[in-house]
């Protein structure tokens, strides 16, 4: 694996059932994502999008293969194993933007400095900056619930990016988004792809977003092709 | 992590559902308050047990008093003849023990036995000569307990003791029914003098007494002190009671007396017995009530634990999104279960507090409604149910409650570790 790869998949496979009912999610998948590089993964449902996705985010276990993040290798760990993995190398975006109902933007993003132990200045100017970036300064006190959707899903982006995550995996970012609220969701992905050398890995099949990514994965039936 | 935040987020989270949240503090607080009335009853009860050992006993010695003197010689070795290892000249070591601050009063006692008499029907008795105006003293230090304030003891049957005079006895209420003996009966007492001889007294009934144990009432025979030594033909008593100011100060004084004795040259001849050395009965009704209230101290914590540990694990149903969510973004599964160990520290924090005012509330009803409690097996009279402050044992019942709500909080480990975080995020 290069010195520039954030990632890395190496003959990945990934099934779930067993016996007669056992069906491939993926399919010996090879895949190498690049620092600081956009890149799209397109293909319908049940292609194995959301599964490439979270074997890439340490959040489920390949069943053949390697998987390989900023040059550690996670196959032999457990997924409690890798959560300071996750806490610091990689940010995650979600479809339902998955924010603690019970605390406010501010405090959402607080969340994974918190528990990497830093000091109570440093997380609060960094959550500052963050929302600052996401234009959510002025509304950094209210609660998911007194924001927009599109609100809600630029908080869950301040989230995944204020530990300065190497990678950023976004499933499906813009789908419950109308579609200037999502194009505002995607120039904030790509400026953190462009202007800040993250990795930002989306998971969609928004049209817009085909159009604005360079890099286009297609996944069908588990298996890869790159475009 | 910051503790403070964490514990802040577990606070709110404990709001997100409040009625649940306000039915188990409801039920951890009734907890508290159960075991702290449980504690408050046992409190009277053992307070109550104790001062009425010392006060009345439950043997047919009677009160035992704070503290008793005896010659070493009685506690040794078997007497031949009745008072053979008694005290002589008690006057002037209760003088001494009278003059310590911190004693109310000494009495002379004469333990005796032999037959009684309505001249038809001879019974065995065990006898106790007493000072009838010291042995109302101790009534009167009853009645002056603040505790135990409304539960006032008559002195009456000693005054008719003094009354009758020198060959006055107070029955048993059972020997008096055995005896067929009422007020005013004449009987005989015979018994073995000091000398081997068999002695009698014509002996009049002051009164009828119960004791503290139905048991004891059947053989049971206070006479005045006077009354004894003549039938005994002696001088000697068998012990001199002393009682103290406050039970408390037993011990203090206790070591008080012997350092006096023993400074007079009388280490040998006495010892000092506390009354906790002659209240079996208390040890023994003290043990029994220690296994119960153990026992349901135990299913009430128990209790609470279960009914925490079942909303801490249906918050932990309701928040399988959110916990998925925590573990995505790479908070490991012990700082998730911290943030519940919190929430149940919280319930435990508020149950305390409600249980505090549930406690004194239910105390308060239960104090004024004079609610009159069955005679203990054995014993003769009822009594009225006081539950005391008990605020020694509140930290105790306390730490108790929070421990349990807080290990409930713990125990969602066991669910946070199995939940899948891939179909944690999706879960609705």
């Amino acid at each position: 694996m290069g010195n520039d790869a954030i990632a890395e998949l190496v003959n990945v496979s990934k099934y779930y059932g067993t016996g007669s009912g056992r069906v491939t999610a993926l399919d010996s998948v090879d895949l190498f994502l690049v620092k600081g590089e956009a890149v799209v993964l397109v293909g319908p449902s049940g292609s194995g999008k959301s599964t490439l996705l979270h074997l890439l985010g340490c959040i489920d276990k390949q069943d053949d293969g390697r998987v390989v993040i900023d040059g550690f290798d996670t196959s032999s760990k457990s997924l409690e194993e890798l959560a300071p993995l996750r806490l610091d190398k990689i940010g995650f975006v979600f479809q339902s933007f998955n924010l603690i109902p019970v605390l406010t933007a501010y405090e959402n993003v607080e969340i994974p400095l918190l528990f990497k132990g830093l000091g109570s200045s440093i997380v609060k100017d960094r959550v500052d900056e963050v929302l600052d970036s996401v234009g959510l300064y002025d509304r950094k006190h209210h609660y998911p619930r007194q924001m927009s959707g599109g609100q809600q899903q630029r908080v869950a982006i301040a989230r995944a990016i204020v530990g300065n995550p190497s990678l950023i995996l976004a499933d499906e970012p813009t789908a419950n988004l109308d579609s200037k609220t999502g194009g505002e969701v995607l120039d904030l992905l790509l400026h953190l792809s462009q202007n800040e050398e993250r990795s930002v890995f989306v998971a969609s099949h928004d049209l817009v977003v085909l159009e604005r990514i360079k890099k286009v994965i297609s996944i069908l039936d588990g298996k890869l092709s790159i475009e | 992590m910051n503790i403070v935040k964490l514990a802040t987020i577990a606070l709110r989270n404990l709001f997100r559902n409040s009625r649940r949240t306000f039915i188990t503090v409801l039920v951890s607080a009734a907890g508290f308050a159960a075991l702290a009335i449980l504690a408050g009853y046992m409190d009277f009860s053992f307070y109550g047990l104790r001062e009425l050992t010392v006060c009345k006993g439950f043997t047919a010695g009677g009160g035992t008093g704070h503290i008793q003197i005896f010659n070493r010689e009685s506690l040794q070795k078997e007497e031949l003849f009745p008072l053979q290892y008694g005290i002589e000249a008690n006057e002037k070591i209760r003088a001494d023990i009278e003059s310590i601050e911190k004693v109310s009063f000494t009495m002379p006692r004469i333990e005796f036995n032999g037959l009684i008499s309505n001249g038809d029907k001879s019974i065995s008795f065990l006898g106790l000569g007493v000072d009838p105006e010291k042995e109302a003293g101790l009534i009167r230090y009853w009645n002056s307990l603040e505790k135990m304030a409304g539960k006032n003891m008559s002195d009456a049957a000693y005054r008719q003791l003094e009354n009758t005079g020198s060959y006055g006895v107070l029955l048993g209420q059972e020997m008096a029914k055995t005896l067929n003996a009422g007020t005013g009966t004449d009987l005989m007492l015979m018994s073995t003098t000091v000398d081997g001889a068999v002695n009698v007294v014509d002996v009049k009934v002051a009164g009828i007494i119960r004791g503290a144990m139905k048991s004891i009432d059947r053989h049971y025979l206070v006479a005045p002190l006077e009354t004894a030594m003549s039938l005994l033909q002696t001088d000697r008593v068998s012990n001199i009671v002393v009682v103290l100011r406050q039970t408390e100060d037993t011990a203090p004084v206790g070591k008080l007396i012997e350092t006096n004795l023993r400074n007079q040259g009388d280490e040998q001849a006495f010892s000092v017995v506390p009354w906790q050395e002659l209240a079996t009965y208390y040890y023994s009704v003290r043990d029994v009530y220690n296994i119960i209230f153990g026992f349901t101290g135990a299913i009430v914590v128990a209790l609470v634990f279960l009914s925490c540990a079942n909303t801490m694990l249906m918050a932990t149903m309701e928040r399988v999104r959110e916990i998925g969510t925590l573990k995505a973004i790479g908070v490991s599964n012990v700082w998730v279960a911290l943030l519940f160990l919190f929430e149940g520290f919280f319930i435990g924090i508020l149950s305390v507090a409600g249980g505090v005012v549930l406690k004194i509330i239910f105390s308060v009803i239960i104090n004024n409604s004079n609610v009159k409690m069955p005679p203990p097996p054995g014993m003769t009279s009822s009594y009225l149910l006081k539950i005391f402050s008990a605020v020694e044992f509140m930290p105790s019942i306390a730490l108790l409650i929070i421990f349990s709500t807080t290990l409930s909080g713990l125990l969602t480990l066991l669910k946070i570790r199995k939940i899948s975080i891939v179909n944690s995020l999706t879960h609705v």
